[in-house]
């Protein structure tokens, strides 16, 4: 019996511009919000939406996202017919070593991987984003409608509108023109890199793709158009949660910021059953100090603060000391302020040393990223 | 090399009054974030043992849903694991249901893992031993059987009920009860190694003599017939058993000496994930000497106190020396003190509750004040 949807996360990307964050780490493993990597939250979201086999496309830094990825059991992911699968690019057979040409590349390279499985639908997710989503819900509004594909939409301001790939749709949904970062956008609802297919349609796509010498093999650029042109059956689906690209040092920042100040993204999980997973780090107790003074701030296990805390986000392993001042900052795995020490709005890279009565950033007009 | 196999023993006398009421004492909860088994549990993990059992004595519902398939405690869960052992037949005869006539029902246990030693250790008495070490020394001396020990000082007040031991040349000559009128005295952490063939013969002469004989009545009987090796351990080990003696040594693991004697990068305590965002301080929140559990939201003050996993605290609410399991509420306002709050508990009202630093104050899971 065929599964009724795989979904294939797209995590090959590097970040640039997360500068020395992504040195030596994919963007999707990037640290997020005191706890996770981020894209925690696209496979989160698949197993709360009750999908079960997750393909995770790898090419830059393949080798630590993909041991984070493990088979999946972080996520749940691990039952005899469900799992998470690390599909780096690679050498195969009839075309020796590739990498991964573009996005629809990525899919069309791992087409056998999706056979096996033989599903009626496909859900391609960017493995970049934050947000908690349901995905089945979606599904459910691309059956009703009949789609050959379902694009998620934001709605975004006008002024954002010339950063994204814009869908331009009727009332009832019906995309008839995608504009990749239009100068003069038509409509505000932007792509979020989701995108539901029925496999057949989209498979008979990415195979014509393939042989077309001048294609960018990519989904915004090449098969979305080609779909539109054959007049197929695309449709908008509107979200309406929190949703962040973190693709910047100022844009990591702000989404870290959002967590102590509102509670749109629900980590907490107010709505229940949508826990969003994560590796355990196995961690000693969180442990707060007898000077320690925090407010507004996310502290997870293994942390111990005897310092000043306010407005930050502290991940695992990160030591505060005495007389210590940490105000708006995100201070990544093992980072140590010690004594006297203080930094504003920055965010201090793994396993920084912060060293004794050193000021750093006290103007705080614009983030920093700390890191050797 | 020599294969050992572990067992974690949760039979004892020891209960903790409510907490105990629909869970053993192993696994209570600890720290905010551990039950109390996952001490043993790492320790058998770190020392390089990934086959255990557990002989369950009672209430085995949340024990089974902490341990899953041992995947946490890093057992390989094809080449070891930990098996489950359960005694349905004696269950509700408290004399019949002892840990020699269980591991006796479960016997395939030890059939079908060869093992040439076995750790029997409790969940009850926290320690970090590496008993790789004890093996090691087990297997020098040449002794069948190894029983670990502490010198202490505080008998008179400590392990009351159980056993000291009178030691010469490394060996153990005597098992005296202790009445808790010593106050310096060599106390058995009822934690052994023996050779697996030597268990299985003890548990036939066990039957000849009193069906009702358990392991620890065994030893102390052939103590006289076989050399019985005593291991010195100096380090920290703490018995809980009473709720009096678990909330005493919970807040003194506050105290940075006594926390880095049990938690070092060298020996992880392992235990199972909840899937739970970091802590939340808000606004209001003024936290001091404390541990704190992820998915905790706090706008209120806590003192020398522990925090479990999801656990509310209320603006303008005061805690202090308090032990509070997860998914507990206090409302804002409310003022605690000495108090023990079991799973799910809330303090729903501006109202100041207290206990005594020596008899804390329990409230019971899920109840509403």
């Amino acid at each position: 019996m065929g599964k009724e949807i795989v979904a294939m996360i797209l995590a090959g990307g590097r970040g640039t511009r997360l500068e020395a964050l992504t040195a030596k780490v994919a963007k999707p493993a990037v640290y997020f919000g005191g706890k996770y990597r981020i894209i925690d939250f696209p496979l989160s979201n698949c197993a709360n939406s009750g999908i079960d086999v997750v393909g995770v496309l790898t090419q830059y830094e393949s080798v630590l996202l993909g041991t984070y990825v493990g088979s999946g059991t972080k996520w749940g992911l691990d039952g005899s017919k469900s799992l998470a699968a690390n599909l780096p690019a690679r050498e195969r057979g009839e075309v020796g070593a590739t990498w991964y040409a573009g996005t629809a590349d990525a899919i069309y390279q791992n087409i056998s991987f999706i056979d096996q499985y033989d599903p009626e639908y496909v859900l391609v997710l960017s493995g970049d984003h934050i947000y908690k989503m349901d995905y089945d819900v979606m599904l459910e509004a691309h059956k009703e409608k009949n789609a050959d594909a379902t694009i998620a939409v934001l709605n975004v301001s006008i002024e954002e509108a010339s950063r994204f790939g814009i869908m331009n749709a009727r009332k009832d949904g019906k995309i008839y023109e995608f504009e990749e970062k239009p100068k003069a956008p038509k409509s505000t609802l932007a792509s979020m890199g989701i995108y539901i297919f029925t496999y057949k349609t989209l498979r008979k796509y990415l195979i014509e793709d393939a042989t077309k010498v001048d294609s960018h093999h990519d989904f915004g650029m090449n098969i979305i158009p080609a779909m539109l042109k054959d007049k197929k059956n695309l449709f908008a689906y509107e979200f309406n949660g929190y949703w962040k690209d973190v693709g910047t040092i100022e844009s990591l920042w702000q989404a870290n910021m959002d967590l102590l100040h509102d509670t749109v993204l629900d980590l907490y999980n107010y709505k229940k059953d949508w826990k969003i997973y994560t590796e355990d780090t196995l961690e000693k107790p969180q442990i707060i100090g007898e000077e320690a003074e925090i407010k507004n701030s996310l502290i997870t296990q293994g942390c111990y603060v005897n310092g000043e805390v306010s407005g930050s986000v502290l991940f695992h392993g990160v030591r505060i000391a005495k007389h210590a001042k940490v105000v708006d900052c995100v201070l990544m795995p093992g980072v140590i302020v010690e004594e006297g020490a203080e930094i504003y709005k920055s965010i201090v890279n793994e396993n920084e040393i912060i060293t004794s009565n050193s000021c750093i950033n006290s103007k705080a007009k614009k983030v920093v990223l700390v890191s050797q | 090399m020599k294969k050992t196999i572990g067992i974690v023993n949760l039979y004892s006398n020891v209960d903790f009054m409510g907490l105990t009421k629909r869970r053993p004492v192993a696994s209570v909860s600890f720290l905010g974030r551990y039950g109390l088994i996952d001490f043993a549990l790492s320790n058998m993990s770190n020392s390089g043992i990934d086959a255990i059992g557990i002989l369950i004595q009672e209430k085995p519902r949340s024990l089974f849903k902490h341990l899953k398939d041992g995947h946490s405690w890093n057992f390989n869960s094809k080449a070891g694991g930990v098996s489950l052992l359960y005694n349905e037949k004696y269950v509700n005869h408290t004399k019949y249901n002892n840990d020699i006539n269980n591991l006796l029902e479960n016997i395939s246990f030890l059939e079908n893992i060869p093992s040439d030693y076995i750790v029997i250790a409790p969940a009850h008495i926290i320690t970090t031993i590496d008993y790789n070490k004890v093996v090691q020394a087990h297997e020098k001396s040449g002794a069948e059987v190894t029983m670990v020990y502490k010198p202490i000082l505080d008998a008179n007040i400590s392990y009351v009920g159980g056993q000291i031991l009178h030691v010469k040349k490394g060996e153990v000559k005597a098992i005296e009860l202790n009445k808790g009128v010593k106050k310096a005295a060599n106390i058995c952490l009822e934690t052994y190694v023996i050779n697996t063939k030597t268990l299985l013969q003890i548990m036939r002469q066990a039957k000849d003599i009193s069906t009702f004989f358990t392991l620890k009545d065994m030893f102390a009987y052939v103590c006289d017939e076989r050399k019985i090796h005593a291991y010195e351990y100096n380090g920290y080990a703490r018995c809980m058993d009473s709720i009096n003696a678990y909330y005493k040594y919970s807040l003194e693991l506050l105290n940075v000496d006594v926390y880095s004697q049990v938690f070092s990068n060298k020996w992880p305590i392992y235990t199972a994930t909840n899937d739970t965002p970091p802590t939340k301080y808000l606004k209001h929140s003024d936290v001091k000497k404390s541990f704190v559990s992820n998915g905790a939201m706090i706008d209120g003050t806590i003192e020398n106190s522990i925090i479990g996993r999801n656990v509310v605290i209320g603006k303008g609410a005061y805690i202090k020396n308090c032990i509070l399991f997860n998914g507990s509420k206090v409302a804002g306002g409310a003022v605690l003190e000495n108090v023990i709050m079991d799973k799910s508990a809330k303090i729903e009202k501006q109202i100041k509750l207290a206990g005594h630093m020596d008899a804390p104050l329990y409230i019971q899971d899920g109840d509403i004040v």
